[in-house]
Parts: C-alpha cells; structure tokens; sequence
C-alpha cells in the first residue's frame, strides 16, 4: 500500500501542476478547451488525491488529520475542492491556476520532505487523544483553504482594471475563513483548557494563529467600510495567506512550542 | 463636556480598536521572535490588551444600540441576524478578556508532586472556600505495543473532614473538577530505591530523587543518582529508547574529592561496584504524579465568551449578504 500511495502522489501532483499550467494557459489566451482540459486534471487529480487520503485513513484507523503530514495531505485537497465546488457557483475561474498552484506546491512539500512519513504510522501521543482533535483541525485546515482561495483571487484582480464584482467573493471567502478560523481556536482553547490546563499559552502556534486572526478581522472591517483602496484590502488578504503559511510551517519548524508535533 | 464626546468617541470607536488590534498583532509577532515564552509578561503588551478590551465594551455597548435601531427600522430577518450575531461575537470576546483578567488578577494555580498513598490539603495550596483533600491512591503509566505512553493516569480519592467523597481517575484531557478547583495530569518522575550499607555500616533502603547523592560506607567516594532510563541502550546514550520498562537502568556518576571517576549506567537488582567491596543495588522505582491544580473564577467568563463568540461568528457568516448590491448596501451600517 506504501508504494502505491507514493507513486499516486506524483500522479497528483503532476495532475495539479498540469492543471496549474493549463489553466493559466487558457485563461490567458481565452481557450476554452484548454481550461477544459484543466477542470478535468484538476477533478482527477482531487479524486486520487481522496484515495490518498482514504488509505492513510484504512492504515491508521484515524482521520488523516494528526500530524504535519497529514495536515498538509488534508489542507491542499480541501482547497482544491472547495475551488471545484465553489466555480460550479461563482465565476473564479480566473484564479484556478493559482489555487492549482498553491495546491501543487503544498502536495510537492510532502513529496519532497515527508515521503518517507506516507506510510508510517504512529500511536497518537496521549495529549491528541480527544474528541476535539477532529473539529479543531477540520475548522483549520477548511478556513486555511478558504483563505488560499481568498488570496487566489486577490493575486488575480491586480492584473484587471476596475473595481470588479470578485472583490465582494474574496470578502465572502474570507468571512467564511474568518468563522472557521474563530472556530479553530476557540475550539483549540478549550482543547488546551483539558490538556494543558490553561485555554491559552502565548504558544506560537497560538500567538500566530491569533495574528493571522486579527489580520483578517482588521480586513473585514475596513473592507466593508470602503474607506480604504481596493488594492490595500486586496493585499491584506494576501499578506493574511502569507501568516497562514507562516502560522503552519514557520511556527512548527522555527518556532518550537507545544504544538511541535503539528 | 464638548471635550468629554471627543474623548469618548475616540475610545470607543472602532479604528481605535482595529489600531489597538493592528498593534496587539505586530508586538506579539515581534515579540514571539525575540522574547518567545515572555512577550506577553511585558506591561506595555498587558496594557494594550486592557485598552482593547475597554475600546471593546464601548464598541459593543455601541453595537447594542444599532442593533436595537435595525430591528425598529424592519430591514428583514437577514439584516437583524447578521447584525445580532455580529453583536454576539463582539459580546463574547469583551467576555473572553474580561474572564482573562479575572484570571490575571484573582486566578491561582500550582504544581504538586504526589507518591502513591500521600494526601495533599488542597486548601493549603490554593486559596479556596471549600476545602478538600487529595490523595493519590495509584499512578501509572499506559503504554503501545511499540512502547510509547498512551496515557498517564492518577487514581485520586477526595476527601472531606477524612469522608471519603469520590474516586476519580485523573489523565491527560480528563482533569478534575471539583469544587471549583482543577487538577490536571501534567508530568511524572521517579523515586530510586537503593540498597546499601550507610557510612556506620548500617543496612540501608532508601528513596533518592534524580540528582540526588548516596554515601555508601567503606569509601570516601560518593555516588550521584542521574537518572533513571525505563528502556537502557547505550546507542540511545541517556536516552531512553522508550517510556516503558523494558530494560530499566540508573545513570549514576561516581566522584572521589570533587573528581568524576566515571559514569555509569547500573542495572536494576544487580549490585554495582562503587568502590573494592562496596555495593550498591538498585532495587527499583517508584514514580510519582504531578498534577497541576487550578482555581478559576474567570474561566465560567471565558467559556460563555468562547461559545457566543463561536455563535456569533457562524450567525453573521450564515446570514451574510448574498451577491445582490441592494442587500449588501442595507445589510452594513457603519456609526
């Protein structure tokens, strides 16, 4: 089972980076079949990207969600869902190749980092053994997902004139990011409240999730008022999906707290 | 008075808040870097977040009254839903700092190390109204087939005035409650048992702490007990190769005037030679709990705020304006 989830890796990863490509291509140039083309690379790859994950969760009797791999595994195929699901509704196509993108990247870390890790498994460590495990790692790595959308499409709008009607979907996309990521930490206190005996730490991990927060709040209020200048806002959102990257892979590798172990 | 409205309106409004935020987040990213694990100690950081959370009841009382004028003005269920739900979330933050506070300034909480069988008083550790006492009545470590800890658990008896009133098992992510107070299954260690002849040659079996020293009799050498290693591989050097007992040793380092003669690791029940014709034997371990016990009074605060900050947030997503122009132009009234 190892070797076949390995070799399925670099199928979706080629599919994803494929996908990138083709999307930026057709988008580009204005081919229709070309974006076909990448839609469907892009569907393939999610649902080998799902049978990825269906197996690590047959082999370790647990939802892929318990470490930095898994992690890692759940949060880019959640963004690449989420885009699929979310343009059968709203016009994004023109941010595909970037989330496809951000995806491959995410996809080729655990390739290149933590092969090895695909097909180990561990015991949990008594303080991840709570129910709330499940919820506060879902409510992150969705509202992760939703910001690297968010943060898609604000990439986008710098390279269109004029105010565009997107400007109102990033700010639904990070709304929904921003209730998810609330959920994650409150979620994450009373976890903590159980585990370590304190809601809240000042832990990295929880100091970065906080400025990732407050960024995004910052963003929901001043968008609304319309006081500040769309690329201002836009670059917020950007900036808020930097801190997200940073909250997840600064935190856990140069910021050793008590979240080491994700 | 004129003085007193500009005073007011700039505590109170929300880019105040947003640049009390905006500070709160670039202090604790600065901070996090160069002070990590003491950032938040900082009186110029503690008084950030007390003026949020003054800028924060302004706000929310604020907020109140919109909400109050949206729901008279009849602008749909939509509008007052997110409005309401905007009101809460705002509301349960101003709760969580609030209940912060209280814990900063009236929370208590201390570590104590417990053997099998001892009792600890929890009023003479925290200040409490109700008092009770401990005792731990087992300790003991779970572990995998591959040797890590699945968990650690106290088995603890309260105790009022000597009656018994509960037997509980405390372990990680199951604390305690009780009255008010919190125990929580924090960390662990051990007491080595030794068997040795003491400096009057009298038969010795003693209890040391890691670190502690033992004068055996016959020698002026004495020995430092280091460490105790559940699974002993000289690969893992003072590692230890796993939490559970499957080749116990002690790293002890023997000393003669001030000078390291050498470091060793002794097996469990064999006798170790510190010096010509004397022993020591190290019978076995004894761990003991560390439970870190808790009390409060801002933490009923902090759960409510959590939870309506939770609700509020789902509310005002759920009930965000769609894409229609006309319904996002009524749907945020800014003061």
């Amino acid at each position: 089972m190892e070797v076949l989830m390995d070799e399925l890796l670099y199928v979706v990863l080629f599919c994803y980076l494929a996908s990138a490509l083709l999307y930026f291509w057709g988008n580009n140039y204005a081919k229709n079949w070309v974006v076909k083309v990448a839609l469907v690379l892009a569907i393939l790859g999610c649902i080998l990207h799902l049978v990825i994950l269906v197996m690590r969760t047959v082999l370790t009797g647990m939802l892929p969600l318990t470490n930095g791999l898994e992690f890692l595994l759940s949060f880019s195929w959640i963004t690449v869902l989420l885009y699929l699901l979310m343009q059968t509704r709203y016009p994004i196509q023109s941010a595909a190749g970037i989330v496809m993108l951000i995806s491959a990247l995410l996809v080729s870390l655990v390739a290149i980092l933590m092969k090895d890790q695909l097909g180990s498994v561990a015991p949990l460590m008594p303080a991840l053994k709570s129910p709330w495990l499940t919820v506060h790692v879902v409510t992150a790595a969705v509202s992760y997902s939703a910001f690297a959308l968010a943060a898609g499409l604000a990439v986008v709008q710098f390279f269109k004139t004029g105010q565009s009607i997107k400007d109102d979907y990033i700010y639904l996309l990070v709304g929904g990011g921003f209730a998810l990521l609330s959920l994650s930490i409150v979620l994450g206190a009373v976890w903590a409240e159980q585990a370590w005996g304190r809601y809240w730490s000042w832990d990295p991990k929880e100091t970065w999730a906080l400025i990732t927060w407050i960024i995004y709040a910052i963003y929901l209020h001043v968008y609304r008022s319309r006081d500040w200048p769309a690329n201002t806002t836009r670059w917020m959102v950007i900036i808020g999906f930097g801190l997200v990257l940073f909250t997840f892979f600064g935190v856990n590798y140069l910021l050793p707290g008590l979240h080491s172990y994700a | 008075m004129q003085g007193f409205n500009r005073f007011y309106s700039l505590v109170s409004s929300m880019k105040t808040g947003l640049f009390l935020l905006f500070l709160i987040g670039v202090t604790a990213a600065v901070g996090s870097s160069v002070l990590p694990g003491s950032f938040y100690q900082i009186p110029v950081f503690k008084l950030l977040l007390l003026l949020l959370l003054i800028n924060m009841i302004l706000c929310t009382f604020n907020r109140i009254k919109l909400t109050y004028r949206v729901l008279l003005k009849r602008f749909g269920s939509r509008v007052w839903f997110r409005q309401l739900g905007i009101l809460t979330l705002h509301l349960g933050i101003v709760l969580v700092l609030v209940g912060g506070l209280i814990y900063a300034t009236s929370g208590q909480n201390e570590r104590i190390h417990l053997l099998a069988g001892d009792q600890v008083d929890i009023s003479q550790v925290l200040d409490i109204k109700h008092p009770f006492t401990l005792q731990l009545d087992e300790f003991r470590i779970e572990f995998n087939e591959d040797g890590s800890p699945s968990q650690y658990i106290s088995e603890v008896t309260i105790l009022e005035k000597g009656r018994i009133m509960d037997q509980v098992e405390i372990s990680v992510n199951y604390p305690l409650s009780y009255q008010g107070v919190k125990a929580y299954q924090t960390s662990y260690g051990y007491l080595v048992q030794a068997a040795y002849l003491d400096e009057n040659g009298a038969e010795k079996a003693e209890r040391f702490f890691e670190g502690e020293w033992l004068y055996p009799d016959g020698t002026n050498r004495r020995v430092k007990i280091y460490k105790y290693i559940p699974n002993f591989n000289p690969a893992y050097g003072m590692q230890s190769v796993t939490l559970r007992p499957d080749n116990p040793h002690i790293i002890i380092s023997v000393y003669e005037n001030d000078e390291l003669l050498g470091i060793g690791a002794a097996k469990l029940n064999e006798p170790t030679e510190i010096d010509e014709n004397v022993y020591v034997t190290f019978t076995g371990v004894e761990p003991y709990t560390i439970l870190e016990v808790k009390s409060d009074p801002g933490l009923p605060l902090v759960i409510t705020g959590g939870f309506a900050l939770m609700l509020g947030v789902c509310l005002a997503i759920l009930a965000a304006p769609g894409r229609k122009k006309n319904t996002i132009k009524t749907d945020d009234i800014h003061e």
